[in-house]
């Protein structure tokens, strides 16, 4: 770990080096110049760590991340049990073609069997086989608001999951692990849920037009410049759903001869944003700053596609927290690089808004950095305000361009008079102005849960993925019937988590990721590790081959076996 | 009691065998299928090496001049 930041510094002393000595002039001009150099192509391929940033000057405090390695035995018995269930596919689609079994799923009518083919693809298959039979983990009704504790509605199945009914009993105390609540704001008691009566009994609930027409209210302009101070941004806007945030307003924002360079692990919203807009894209490696950069100084020196004319304008797309990696964007070497070529950077904070940085105010908060570095800053009321709805914050003629040619401003039914006061009273209570701690004290409970849940997994000897500050927890499952079995056993012990396998992650490293929430007390979370600790045990979870302290009783199987 | 203790590791043993071979997820009769397979292509192999293995080994030692 040391060995490779080290090297890093070094390759970027040498780098400037050349700078000042005789290859300055020749060709190859656009390689001597990098503000990050590539590392030595030859290095141990144990663990993807990255402790110290090449530029450790640009970082304040120690950013710590970690991806360990899949070991390999689990990966070739991944392989494996994929293979099993790929040939049982094929044997169950083969005698649903010839009839010797009912087809629960949608078919092509006999009239279309000659016609071309629906439901042969990939994902047609994998859903039938795959996922229908482990489908009980996923859309479990909740019967209470998704606090710390959920009430589920119970339910049966008499077909292997084609079919469910609900046995009219409720599940009742689930401990939480799955729910976006940050702070802990997901409650229907206290002053934010008596805010949002009032309004209701004020504004009623529906809207019935777009911020264009009549549905621009007065609660909205409120709720607008509060978000602006409590980003630090000149102005702000809101719309009713964070993904069409995304997803319809970057068009208006760039368009043919534009490039959005946007990383490998962006979110489906902001995928479909740059495919419609139109414009170029390209993808650097997830989180990597060798990547972008090259990126950059390629586009830049070469220009759109066949004609070499400039591109119009370069956007780079980053999210603030990865919520299926748990990893932190590296904000100030995106800034550095941003500044460096002039480029435009658009930065997603739909999980880290209000759950990390000192005061709550998200990633930029969280490197100590100036919002007005920031051209757009995205972000979403979901997570951590328990409400609904997106924002952007730039500055004003940015906004103002917004206001007219957003999609969503023109077409979309603005956001809901109860859901936006939900948003103003939270936001108030994180900022402080309500006049009471409660903000401050929500905020040190979830950094201190996090750090607490990330460090008693780790010592368990799970594999955990991403940033020791980030409340998104990824734990490595691998194995496909290890999905099922984990969400199983883990309701069975009354704990509701999420698991989440192909195609949100790639095939073979499926994981179940925990919300570490700031309402989840310390017993909470103590029953919950518990829990996670037996059920680790009885599945054979505890991947991780990094030295722990020896309090493990005993001699499980998977650790001898991966003693090689 | 030895044989309760044994019955519940070798039922552990089973449950580990689900989950990797993803048999888990399967429906019962489908696993029977995939068992029986795996159980009659295992004994054809131990029955094999039992009638052919002292063949075999003669044969190996007859090339390595060890024995006439």
């Amino acid at each position: 770990m040391t060995e490779s930041s080290g090297s890093k510094l070094l390759n970027g002393e040498a780098c400037q080096r050349t700078l000042r000595g005789k290859n300055a002039g020749k060709n190859g001009f656009v390689k001597n110049h990098c503000v990050f150099e590539h590392p030595r192509k030859y290095r141990r391929p144990t663990e993807r760590s990255q402790n110290a940033a090449p530029n450790s000057s640009l970082y304040k405090k120690p950013f710590s991340e970690s991806f360990e390695e899949t070991p390999l035995l689990v990966a070739v018995l991944t392989y494996m049990g994929y293979g099993i269930l790929t040939i049982f596919g094929y044997f169950r689609d083969f005698l649903r073609h010839w009839n010797i079994e009912k087809c629960h799923i949608a078919h092509e009518r006999e009239q279309q069997k000659d016609f071309v083919p629906l439901y042969q693809d990939f994902e047609n298959f994998y859903t039938r086989n795959l996922y229908m039979r482990i489908r009980d983990n996923w859309n479990r009704p909740i019967c209470s608001v998704p606090g710390a504790k959920v009430d589920l509605v119970e339910r049966v199945t008499h077909n292997y999951n084609w079919t469910f009914e609900h046995t009219g009993k409720v599940v009742k105390d689930v401990i939480n692990m799955g729910s976006y609540n940050y702070l802990g704001f997901a409650e229907n008691t206290g002053a934010c849920a008596s805010a949002a009566i009032e309004t209701t009994h004020a504004y009623g609930v529906g809207v019935a037009s777009t911020r264009c027409e009549i549905g621009n209210l007065d609660i909205h302009e409120e709720l607008e410049q509060l978000v602006a101070r409590f980003l630090g941004v000149e102005s702000s806007m809101a719309f009713g759903m964070g993904f069409a945030t995304n997803s319809m307003n970057i068009p208006p924002l760039t368009g043919k001869g534009c490039l959005i360079l946007s990383d490998e692990l962006n979110h489906a919203s902001l995928v479909l944003g740059a495919r419609l807009s139109g414009s170029t894209i390209r993808v650097f490696k997830h989180n990597n700053m060798q990547s972008l950069e090259k990126l950059l100084r390629d586009a830049i020196a070469h220009g759109q596609p066949r004609t070499h004319r400039p591109w119009k304008k370069i956007l780079i797309v980053v999210e603030g927290i990865y919520s299926m990696e748990g990893s932190i964007v590296r904000l100030p070497e995106v800034i550095a690089l941003k500044k460096r070529y002039k480029a435009y950077l658009y930065l997603d904070e739909a999980h880290s808004i209000g759950a990390l940085g000192p005061n709550g105010r998200g990633v930029v908060d969280y490197f100590g950095l100036d919002p007005k570095d920031v051209d757009i800053m995205m972000g979403t009321f979901t997570k951590s305000f328990g409400a609904a709805g997106g924002y952007i914050g730039g500055r004003k003629e940015l906004i103002d361009y917004l206001r007219c040619h957003s999609h969503s401003a023109l077409y979309a039914t603005s956001m809901s008079p109860p859901v936006a006061q939900q948003i103003i009273s939270s936001m108030k209570i994180i900022m402080g102005e309500d006049g009471s701690t409660l903000g401050k004290d929500r905020l040190r409970q979830l950094s201190e849960n996090t750090t607490y849940f990330r460090r008693k997994l780790r010592e368990m000897g799970f594999i955990i993925y991403g940033n020791d500050d980030s409340p998104v927890v990824p734990l490595m499952l691998y194995m496909p019937a290890k999905i099922g079995a984990f969400g199983r056993e883990m309701l069975k012990r009354n704990i509701g988590t999420v698991v989440v396998g192909f195609p949100a992650t790639p095939i073979i490293e499926s994981r179940a990721r925990f919300c570490v929430s700031a309402a989840h007390t310390r017993e909470m979370l103590d029953t919950a590790l518990r829990a996670i600790s037996e059920v680790g045990d009885l599945l054979q979870l505890k991947y991780s081959r990094r030295e722990r302290p020896l309090s493990t009783p005993g001699w499980t199987y998977e650790e001898s076996l991966l003693q090689d | 009691m030895p044989l309760g203790d044994c019955w519940k590791n070798l039922s552990w043993f089973y449950y580990q065998y689900l989950l990797v071979t993803a048999l888990y997820m399967l429906e019962p009769w489908e696993r029977t299928v995939f068992n029986s397979l795996l159980i009659s292509v295992l004994g054809m192999a131990v029955y094999t090496g039992y009638v052919f293995m002292p063949q075999h080994i003669m044969a190996i030692l007859h090339y390595f001049e060890v024995v006439q």
